[in-house]
């Protein structure tokens, strides 16, 4: 699993260029962290749970943008960590949507011709 | 120019702020209460798992729901046999939720981040795990 298009950290003491171009206000003094200093949630439960329970591709995808939520946090990359946050979120989701689905397709399909062989 | 200090979030704490994880705990109790009586030892009261059904390999979740079924009946050994990576993830988030649970009560903000190496390994171990649960002499590490 790759990065997307990972921006590189802000060098320490400046403050981030936005990818459009437009100059931001220059901050005095140091970094402020963007929304009070709060990390982004890494929504880990849910790829743990996704992983265990449904939907092991997108469960091990979501560790993955997990774990670069706070490797970038930590590195002072906040908008890259905000944005592999937002992947995290949306792999969440999809998880959550195939579980569902595939849950109905099961009740709806499979249970009334059941055959008994194997299990989860 | 002065530093503008963005405003601290509302912080909700007390009962409002346990509010979530008690809908969270009553939901996990109502999922493992329906695990634990409609037994997923008996063909056809679950899905089977798509990897196992595609390949015939066992992915990292299989016998989960077994698992969750002994925990559920407090057979500790029982579970560690069906999935331990399972019974592990139970522990982790027991502990997380009792962390999730003080810091809502005291309407503290989430400071910590977790290593991102930690969570490399837990990933690693997962793909570990998966490989090695099919590798004949390791099937203590799978539901069979």
């Amino acid at each position: 699993m790759s990065d997307y298009g990972t921006p590189p950290p802000p060098p320490p003491g400046g403050g981030t260029t936005p990818p459009g171009g437009a100059t931001p206000p220059p901050a005095p003094g140091y970094n402020q962290p963007m929304g009070g200093g709060q990390p982004p949630k890494n929504y880990l439960v849910w790829a743990i749970l996704s992983t265990i329970l449904c939907c092991l591709p997108l469960g091990v995808a979501s560790i993955v943008f997990a774990a670069q939520v706070n490797g970038k946090w930590a590195s002072g990359d906040h908008a890259g960590a905000v944005a592999s946050s937002e992947k995290a979120k949306k792999f969440a989701i999809a998880s959550a949507v195939v579980g569902l689905i595939g849950g109905i397709i099961y009740a709806v399909f499979v249970l009334p011709n059941l055959d008994t062989s194997g299990s989860m | 120019m002065t530093i503008v200090n963005a405003a601290p979030a509302p912080t909700t704490r007390g009962w409002r702020g346990v509010a979530l994880p008690a809908a969270t705990a009553a939901g996990a109790v109502a999922a493992v209460a329906f695990v634990g009586a409609v037994d997923p030892n008996q063909a056809g009261h679950y899905p089977t798992c798509p990897f196992l059904a595609a390949t015939g390999y066992w992915c990292p979740g299989c016998g989960s729901l077994r698992a969750i079924h002994a925990l559920a009946h407090l057979d500790v050994a029982t579970a560690l046999a069906r999935n331990p990576f399972t019974v592990l993830t139970v522990v982790g988030f027991a502990v997380a939720f009792v962390v999730w649970v003080r810091r809502r009560w005291l309407g503290q903000p989430r400071t910590y981040v977790a290593p991102a190496w930690l969570l490399y390994s837990l990933l690693a171990g997962v793909l570990a795990f998966w490989v090695l649960r099919n590798v004949p002499g390791w099937t203590w590490l799978s539901p069979a």
